[in-house]
């Protein structure tokens, strides 16, 4: 009876002893977060979506570049993958026909976007190069014609 | 129709830049030998305009997508200078839409330029025998965006595919945009030797003769 007694006793130690202290002697642990998808999104010019189009993903991290995957995007112009784990950074080649489009990312800062001029704007910039151009056309047939008639 | 940036291999590259830079001045000096320059140029400027604009429209045909061309009217309207109005056109696609590359520009203007040409000699030589004008710009039209698609099928099988299918899909994505191009060209081409029959090549060529 009395053993019982101060087994039982020692049992409530013990159980309180791990009840105050819990965080003592665990092993060190690690978390890393996944993304599990990402969505690969290819479009033409004028909105139409590249449809089977190869897609090449690079997976680049502290070694270098690497090729990871290889595929084909479906007829929304769509491709999934899922990143490796603990690389951020990639680069996607996206090719059909002759067309090519390529982007680099990285998980943790979404991509970045390059900057550009507004369409009507590059058409606009377009039209004054070539106004340019013939202009500097004419100044050399001016210069031929001057030559021409002051040799007369 | 513009081959982008890194697809092909660098023998294709090198080829079409020295294509490109041997027929450009072969062009300027024959395009301009016997009116010079000055007359051309608002022309050229006008034409390059337009073809620079023109790539905008795009039209999609499954499982791709299409944009006009218009190399065909370009051959027809400015006669040999179209390779190099189509070169600075390039050029410039390729700098403010991201059109194709700088590096790949020998091999595009090739690619568009020399059908071109093709579709001028057609023309020219169609005139000569009496064709019916308007007919004759609309199957230059088709025809020249026919020729681009198979110089760009030949050029990427160089990327390890195999020829036949690139030509089919190059070429029957490009039917829709050969139909609207020959009417396009057919229609302008009318319209010109109706009411400006000086703008087109041969007429000259006819006169001078």
């Amino acid at each position: 009876m009395k053993a019982i007694r101060i087994m039982s006793l020692l049992a409530l130690v013990l159980i309180l002893c791990t009840a105050f202290c819990p965080l003592t002697s665990a092993h060190r642990v690690y978390v890393r977060e996944q993304v599990k998808e990402m969505q690969i999104k290819a479009w033409y010019g004028g909105g139409y979506p590249m449809a089977y189009a190869d897609v090449t993903i690079y997976a680049n991290s502290t070694s270098g570049e690497e090729l990871y995957l290889k595929g084909k995007t479906d007829k929304e112009g769509m491709y999934y993958f899922t990143p490796k784990l603990g690389v951020s950074g990639y680069r996607v080649v996206v090719e059909a026909t002759g067309h090519r489009a390529e982007k680099e990312f990285d998980l943790t800062g979404g991509s970045q976007e390059t900057a550009e001029l507004p369409l009507y704007m590059r058409i606009l910039a377009g039209f004054g190069y070539l106004i340019g151009l013939a202009g500097i056309g004419m100044i050399f047939s001016a210069r031929k014609l001057k030559k021409e008639y002051g040799n007369k | 129709m513009h081959i982008s940036y890194g697809v092909l291999s660098f023998p294709v590259v090198a080829v079409g830049w020295c294509v490109t830079l041997a027929l450009l001045a072969i062009t300027l000096r024959w395009g301009t030998k016997d009116r010079g320059i000055a007359e051309e140029i608002p022309k050229v400027s006008v034409m390059t305009g337009a073809f620079f604009v023109a790539s905008l429209v795009h039209i999609p045909v499954p499982p791709t997508s299409v944009h006009l061309i218009l190399n065909g009217l370009l051959g027809v309207v400015l006669g040999v200078l179209a390779y190099p109005a189509l070169f600075i056109g390039l050029t410039l696609q390729s700098l403010l839409f991201s059109f194709g590359g700088i590096d790949a520009l020998g091999v595009n203007t090739m690619n568009m330029g020399v059908p071109a040409l093709i579709a001028y000699g057609v023309f020219r030589t169609g005139c000569r025998r009496g064709a019916p004008m308007a007919l004759l710009g609309a199957i230059c039209g088709g025809l020249a965006i026919f020729a681009s698609a198979i110089l760009m099928a030949i050029c990427l099988i160089t990327t390890g595919k195999e020829f036949v299918d690139v030509a089919k899909v190059a070429v029957a994505s490009h039917i829709p945009i050969m139909i609207i191009e020959a009417v396009i060209t057919g229609s302008v081409v009318a319209f010109l030797a109706k009411v400006e029959p000086e703008m087109l090549p041969v007429d000259k060529e006819d006169e001078r003769r």
